[in-house]
């Protein structure tokens, strides 16, 4: 009688604590996942502001030359021939930046560079940016630019008409989606949940540009 | 008589029992919950830190391009400057932690000028060379190949992105303290937690 109430009285301990160690590891575990997603997004935050505004690091009007590519990060390698040169900087700017961390991120791919669109009001619909031609179409970071061609063609970017209304200004967006995936981490046991991260940034033109 | 006596001996040999039990799970338990709790406070600090280290290194990179010594520099900027303009930024976050500036060397102990000055590739590297706790402020420039005449049937720049502006690296990489106790952090030796933050941009350059 004393015995079994003994090994009741263990086994009651051990259930206890195979009850709440998994919880307590459980709970750790969701705990360091939030962090880390926490610090993914600021990473990437800082990567698109950075990459919007290093745009304006190249001439206005400067398009990349035949044969160019960017960006050697990470086995990326996109063809920006006949693309501004600014587009390019944008995009070697983000995949430079956005280093850690990659083998979490499932990047969500969109058109490199393009151009137009607008904040407009109920009167004046937005339109829609269109890619720029030849633009890649795999690139884990978008960014809306304008420019001037070679041949003097003025390609207009999104103009953003909640600064200096009504006219607007017209300011470079850059873009970036991504999941965030655990699955091959050790916090795979007790993390469930692919949370989405997005960054967008916009860099006003200096004024010189304006 | 006797076996009340008995009885009451059983009972106390019972509440004895009972309470070294209760006393093993303690201390079983006890540094099981302070792991997980001085764990999950080192996540939320490792966090904080990172965030701080983020968007540091973020104004470095923008102060770096356009922080030249000259308007057509191709030498990268004093890394002692760079960590400056930073330093109060991250020293507010990193308590515990020393940052320090990364460069070359000249014969007075100063930063040389050096234009194929190197990051550290890994935590590990600085702290090799400065000590535990430590993170350094690394400046480098990437510069473009210089333009020569193209060959024929090319057209002029050339080779390809010879005229492009210098790329900056700030990066800042080292040990930052931690709170969880030696031998089971998931730092290199306890006590410390690898990070490596890095921003890159073009500089800012006028044409000649």
């Amino acid at each position: 009688m004393r015995r079994s109430r003994r090994r009741g009285d263990d086994a009651q301990a051990v259930l206890e604590t195979a009850l709440v160690i998994p919880i307590l590891l459980f709970l750790v575990c969701n705990f360091i996942a939030l962090m880390v997603q926490v610090t993914v997004q600021e990473q990437l935050n800082s990567a698109t502001a950075l990459a919007a505004q290093s745009r304006f690091q190249a001439p206005e009007s400067a398009v990349d030359a035949p044969g160019t590519r960017c960006c050697g990060v990470h086995g990326v390698m996109l063809i920006t021939a006949g693309l501004p040169t600014g587009c390019r900087y944008a995009a070697e700017t983000f995949y430079g930046t956005m280093t850690t961390y990659v083998g979490l991120l499932h990047w969500d791919t969109a058109t490199l560079c393009t151009s137009g669109g607008d904040s407009g009001n109920a009167g004046n619909p937005p339109r829609q940016p269109v890619s720029y031609a030849g633009s890649p179409t795999d690139a884990e970071v978008s960014c809306d630019i304008g420019s001037i061609t070679a041949a003097g063609i003025v390609v207009p970017g999104y103009v953003d008409r909640s600064l200096n209304p009504p006219s607007g200004l017209e300011v470079v967006t850059c873009s970036a989606s991504a999941s965030l995936d655990f699955a091959n981490t050790p916090l795979a046991w007790g993390v469930f949940w692919t949370p989405t991260i997005h960054a967008q940034a916009e860099a006003l033109p200096p004024p010189f540009r304006q | 008589m006797g076996g009340e006596f008995e009885g009451v001996v059983r009972l106390r040999r019972t509440s004895h029992a009972r309470g070294g039990q209760a006393l093993l799970e303690f201390a079983v338990v006890l540094p099981l919950f302070l792991l997980c709790l001085i764990g999950a406070l080192d996540a939320g600090l490792w966090a904080v830190q990172t965030s701080a280290e983020v968007s540091a290194v973020q104004q470095a990179a923008m102060i770096a391009s356009s922080a030249g010594s000259s308007p057509v520099s191709e030498t990268a900027p004093d890394a002692r400057v760079v960590a400056a303009a930073i330093s109060g930024r991250l020293r507010s976050a990193l308590f515990g932690t020393a940052i320090e500036s990364w460069c070359a060397t000249d014969a007075s102990g100063d930063c040389a000028p050096d234009t194929t000055q190197q990051c550290p590739s890994t935590p590990a590297q600085v702290q090799a060379a400065d000590g535990p706790r430590v993170v350094v402020v690394c400046v480098s420039e990437a510069d473009p190949p210089a333009c020569t005449k193209p060959p024929p049937g090319q057209s002029a720049p050339w080779p390809i992105g010879c005229d492009d502006s210098p790329m900056i690296t700030v990066r800042v990489i080292g040990f930052v303290a931690s709170l969880v106790p030696p031998g089971f952090g998931p730092g290199a030796r306890g006590f410390e937690l690898p990070t490596d933050i890095s921003a890159t941009t073009h500089t800012l350059r006028f044409a000649p």
